[in-house]
């Protein structure tokens, strides 16, 4: 276990905290998040409420929960989508190069003039703030990244000596970069996956603070910070409670991505 | 000058350099030959305190009577480039590429000396005129890109020079020059060494330049220095058994290269490696590759003897 | 080396076109009607008809586009729907707050990283160098409004030493500067942390390399030789970073400003979408896109003037 780098132990403590926590969420919380009980608002930690209660009386661990579970599954949703687009232009860049690789890269470099930010704006300007907005708008700014680290991944895997033997022997393009490519680009991919992962949680964040993300009533440690903001001189504290998970889980994934790319330091694995 | 008495330098994997003693005066021209791993880098970086952090070094160190066995990098400061100087081996990466190589050179004259930017670039043009840099003016306004590896060597070299050291130290100043550039530079360490009276180290595992350029040579082997004296003595009639080995391995453009059955000559060479820090004996570090080994020489240390300052038992020392 | 201008300016202005139809695009695609939005549901057939005429919606799209783009050239961007008054005077209003506050942010930012980066690149390995990177991973990890909140929370709500928010206007000008300093705090600690982390990592490597031992044996102290040759070296990269964090700088002024209810642009994009205002919107995501990618054209061009290494390869 030692032989573990510190940074990935630490992250996958964190990571399966947060995980944990938002897939408890489907099944049970301390109390109906959506419970309103304005008489007990602002209440103190207690034994029943553990953190306390917002402005309308609801529970604040539970509130918490349901946040963790949104911004897993918008980090997940949005990664996945945008990575697998990512790594198949990628693939297709390297594979067949020439003008397509071109396009590619060209596309690449457009969209990093739209940070998330920008583009679900534009979205939201355009169909209104959802949720899926937000999603949509973290997809699509991870589909340049994925596609440049596995393109520059995989041309270095094209001119190994074993991949021009399989071209030598007849196989082809796609079955090459099924069978030979891929497998040794998935560490490189996998530790890009874990980093975007935070940044998707950072982004969810600040589009659900912004009021561009998740909709009220529906629970979000970026909205919950938004109302705490405005209660700011009644109860600090609910400030302070979300953020602190937004934290944690953006640091459990960054810790854990680097903790992955040490391990998966290219001098130290065998490549098939 | 320097006086070097019983220098011991360890790091945690093993003992890189043993009880070296060494003199030198001014005006001397000493060669240390060895090959890669014998410790030969390391000396030279012990003379300007530049050892790495992870060293421990005991023994005395002294230049100019001062002792300079504990001296921290501040104590160490005034006397780099004004004492004693150092070219290293890779001209083409020691240069800063983001500044013109006349500015580099200049840069201690204005620290060291307080010279106007006018004076040091008349200075700079005059040392470079001195390390045969042909058109020293428009030579100083270029960067390291612009100039071939010999090229930026003399820049080295004049940088080296520009505050007038007592000692140059160069270690494999030609390693990395063609065959005539390096001829030409080691000609010119040589000349300036004359002219100025200053001192000279080379360090090479080139025995021709060596021989060109040094009156006395110091071999080392493993961390020790295994025979010293006069440059052609050595040279031509070695007796440690390192140094024999070294030696024989030299290809002989004169030499027949069939022998008399006809079949091609094999070129001598001294069987084995050289151990890896950790790997060095407590005795003699030749052991395990030598051909006159005795069954103790790898545990007794070998007391240096005779005008060679031999470091072998086995051999009887002669001038 | 002209030639080489030439291409990145071409390629430059390529890009910016290639940004005004996304952006043109992606606004326009839904069939929705703005004049729907602006006149409201009980609006008269004629008078929708009227105005669609007048904002010349009835346009085939390309021409909209181009009636479009040779506006914003003269810095006509068309008429805001909610405010009624043209954009361009909203974002003129508006751009002296934003820029104000971005280019302190920078600044800040640079100064902080630059000086922690090699600060921890010379304490390699002791606890300085171990301190700056946790605190970058922390810096990188925390969200920029959270920040904001808890420097509020803390300076303002606790100690009421500075405003929580909110802009009296330039007539005050050390009540502007009160109002401007936790925010541009905000934005560079968050800015810093990658901007750092860069700068130790280049120091490092650039320290590693033969010119630094040379610069030693001259006889030059550590101070020197990390100030003006360590430095100077390692900025080379550090560059690039700088001008792939003008996209982390927009993002992070526009978040900003709505944290604190500062009166610039990044307030107004978001007044804009309450009010369905699609031409304000579409302008201000157009000016934003082009400050990005100016950044990138003008860090391309950095490149080549700090390094000469680089203009003899051209």
């Amino acid at each position: 276990m030692t032989r573990l780098p510190a940074n990935f132990l630490l992250g996958a403590v964190l990571v399966s905290l947060m995980v944990g926590l938002a897939a408890l969420s489907l099944v049970w919380t301390p109390h109906d998040p959506t419970a309103l009980d304005i008489r007990n608002k602002f209440a103190d930690p207690s034994m029943t409420n553990w953190l306390g209660t917002d402005k309308l009386g609801r529970d604040v661990v539970s509130q918490l929960m349901l946040g963790a579970r949104n911004s897993m599954t918008v980090a997940l949703v949005a990664v996945l989508m945008g990575g697998s687009i990512g790594v198949v232009l990628g693939l297709l860049a390297a594979g067949i190069g020439g003008w397509v690789e071109d396009l590619v890269m060209r596309l690449a470099d457009l969209s990093f003039a739209f940070p998330a930010l920008l583009f679900a704006i534009m979205l939201a300007a355009v169909f209104g703030p959802s949720l899926s907005n937000a999603v949509f708008a973290i997809a699509f700014i991870n589909i340049p990244i994925f596609a440049r680290v596995t393109r520059a991944s995989a041309n270095q895997i094209w001119t190994r000596d074993y991949v021009m033997a399989a071209r030598a022997a007849g196989m082809g393009t796609f079955a090459i970069s099924r069978d030979h490519i891929l497998p040794n680009i998935a560490a490189a991919i996998i530790v890009q996956a874990t980093i975007e992962f935070a940044v998707a949680i950072l982004a969810e964040a600040a589009l659900s603070y912004l009021g561009l993300g998740a909709q009220p009533p529906a629970a979000s440690w970026g909205r919950m910070l938004s109302e705490a903001q405005t209660l700011m001189y009644l109860a600090p504290e609910l400030a302070i409670y979300p953020g602190l998970c937004i934290v944690a889980a953006v640091l459990g994934f960054g810790l854990l991505g680097d903790g992955l790319r040490d391990i998966t330091d290219p001098r130290l694995v065998r490549e098939r | 000058m320097i006086k070097l008495d019983t220098l011991s330098v360890t790091f945690a994997a093993g003992s890189a350099l043993r009880d070296i003693s060494l003199k030198i005066a001014p005006g001397d021209r000493l060669g240390i030959v060895g090959e890669s791993g014998s410790g030969k880098s390391l000396l030279a970086s012990c003379l300007m305190g530049m050892a790495p952090d992870a060293a421990t070094l005991s023994g005395t160190l002294t230049i100019d009577g001062v002792d300079m066995s504990d001296a921290d990098e501040e104590t160490w400061r005034p006397l780099r480039a004004r004492r004693v100087a150092m070219i290293f081996q890779e001209p083409m990466s020691a240069l800063n590429p983001l500044r013109r190589v006349g500015d580099t050179v200049a840069e201690p004259l204005r620290l060291h000396f307080g010279l106007s930017r006018d004076e040091a670039a008349k200075r700079v043009a005059e040392l470079f005129a001195e390390v045969d840099l042909p058109n020293p003016e428009r030579r100083a306004r270029m960067f390291p890109h612009e100039l071939s590896g010999g090229q930026r060597q003399r820049v080295l070299i004049a940088l080296a020079l520009a505050c007038d050291p007592a000692l140059l130290i160069a270690d494999e100043p030609t390693t990395a020059l063609d065959a005539n550039v390096a001829l030409q530079v080691t000609d010119l360490l040589v000349d300036l060494s004359e002219k100025r009276g200053m001192a000279l180290v080379l360090i090479s595992h080139d025995l021709a330049s060596v021989a060109r350029s040094t009156e006395r040579v110091a071999v080392m082997y493993g961390g020790d220095i295994v025979e010293r004296g006069g440059t052609d003595d050595v040279l031509h009639a070695p007796q440690h058994p390192y140094t024999r080995g070294l030696l024989a391995a030299r290809p002989d453009p004169q030499a027949a290269l069939r022998d008399e059955q006809g079949k091609r000559k094999r070129l001598p060479t001294i069987p084995g490696n050289v151990p890896p820090l950790s790997g060095l004996a407590q005795g003699c570090r030749f052991a395990g590759r030598c051909a006159l080994e005795r069954p103790d020489c790898a545990t007794a240390r070998p007391v240096p003897h005779g005008p060679r300052m031999l470091l072998c038992p086995v051999v009887e020392g002669a001038a | 080396m002209t030639y080489f201008i030439l291409r990145r300016t071409l390629g430059f202005i390529g890009t910016l076109f290639a940004v005004s139809i996304v952006v043109f695009a992606t606004m326009n695609i839904l069939p929705g009607d703005p004049a729907m939005s602006i006149l409201g549901l009980e609006a008269t057939e004629d008078a929708l008809a009227a105005l669609r005429e007048d904002l010349g919606l009835n346009a085939p799209v390309h021409i909209r586009y181009f009636e479009w783009i040779t506006g914003a050239f003269v810095g006509d961007f068309g008429t805001s729907h909610s405010f009624r008054v043209p954009v361009s005077e909203l974002i003129g209003e508006r751009l002296g707050m934003t820029i104000s506050l971005a280019v302190a942010g920078m600044l800040l930012t640079l100064v902080l990283a630059l000086s922690l980066g090699i600060f921890a690149a010379s304490k390699h390995r002791q606890i300085g160098d171990w301190g700056v990177m946790f605190l970058s991973q922390l810096g990188i990890a925390v969200p920029a409004f959270w920040l904001s909140i808890l420097l509020v929370l803390l300076f303002a709500v606790k100690l009421r030493w500075l405003p929580p928010g909110g802009f009296a206007g330039w007539d005050d000008p050390v009540a502007a500067m009160r109002s401007l300093i936790l925010p541009t705090v905000a934005l560079a600690l968050v800015q810093s942390s990658v901007l750092a982390r860069v700068t130790r990592s280049s120091a490092l490597e650039v320290m590693r390399q033969d010119f630094t031992r040379t610069a030693r044996a001259s006889g030059l102290s550590q101070r020197r030789i990390l100030w003006r040759h360590v430095l100077p070296n390692a900025l080379v990269p550090i560059v690039t970073i700088v001008g792939m964090q003008f996209a982390a700088l927009v993002t992070g002024t526009i978040v900003i400003e709505n944290v604190f209810y500062l009166p610039g642009l990044g307030r107004l994009i978001f007044q804009s979408i309450s009010n369905r205002d699609l031409p304000t919107v579409q302008a201000l995501v157009m000016l934003f896109a082009a400050i990005v990618v100016t950044a990138n054209f003008i860090v391309d061009l950095l490149y080549v003037v700090i390094d000469p290494r680089l203009k003899a390869r051209q």
